[in-house]
């Protein structure tokens, strides 16, 4: 555990640096989303009134989107640079690019409209 | 490059013998990572339910209150506080910050995570 870590031979520099940055600003929002969710809300678990309560705060619908942008974008370069280590074929990696870039614009563009759908219902 | 995974070699990838506590920390990093994907994934369908209405929502949330779901509910947050940890130091040693520490860093930023999961399934199981 000596040599400093440094970006895969596929990966690039930029994917790289932005799964260190975007991994950096989820520890801090998944921190509050813990502490909303697990510590704050009685029972541990937040009621339909509790969220839409919550998203009413314009600032909230703004950081939960967010949120959900990096954790998109972080979770889905992990998930290449995993894939990477089986070595993939230049077609096999454009299909994983383009499965993974279809997946996630369908989960950010589905979560934010979920979100303004809460906040619309206060 | 010697160190570098084979696909061809992958049922080594599950030999746990002759690995560094290194290794052990990078096993971590990627097995939290497709665990906590597979959640997310799953988080936002079921999440879904809030489209629905207060009923839909509310019976969810009554359901997900039973025990086996709450265990499965604190082996995400275990995953999420490991991988969180575990990814500062790689962050930080990604910029050639505390290099020379990592497996110190490592060892007490898993004790660390240890004492968070225990405070969050106390806080969990003990509110019935």
């Amino acid at each position: 555990m000596r040599e400093p870590l440094s970006p895969k031979r596929l990966e690039g520099s930029g994917r790289w640096l932005l799964k260190i940055f975007t991994g950096l600003l989820i520890v801090v929002f998944l921190g509050i989303h813990f502490i909303v969710n697990h510590l704050v809300a009685p029972g541990g678990l937040l009621t339909y009134a509790d969220v839409v309560a919550y998203f009413q705060n314009p600032i909230i619908v703004v950081m939960e989107i967010s949120f959900l942008v990096l954790v998109v974008v972080h979770s889905f370069l992990g998930l290449r640079s995993i894939l990477l280590d089986l070595d993939p074929s230049p077609m096999v990696l454009r299909v994983v690019n383009f499965v993974l870039v279809i997946i996630g614009t369908v989960a950010v563009i589905y979560g934010a409209w979920l979100a303004l759908t809460i906040a619309s219902r206060g | 490059m010697s160190n570098q995974p084979q696909s061809a070699n992958w049922p080594r990838w599950f030999d746990p013998r002759s690995r560094s506590l290194g290794t052990f920390g990078f096993i971590l990093n990627r097995v939290t990572a497709l665990g906590l994907t597979l959640y997310l994934l799953m988080h936002l369908i079921a999440l879904g339910q809030l489209a629905k209405g207060a009923d839909a929502y509310d019976g969810f949330i009554a359901l997900v209150k039973n025990p086996l779901f709450k265990l499965g509910e604190l082996l995400v947050i275990a995953a999420g506080v490991i991988h969180g940890l575990n990814g500062i130091r790689i962050a930080l040693n990604s910029f050639g910050v505390g290099v020379r520490y990592q497996k110190s860093t490592f060892i007490v930023l898993m004790a660390v995570a240890v004492l968070v999961i225990a405070f969050f399934a106390f806080k969990m199981f003990s509110e019935g």
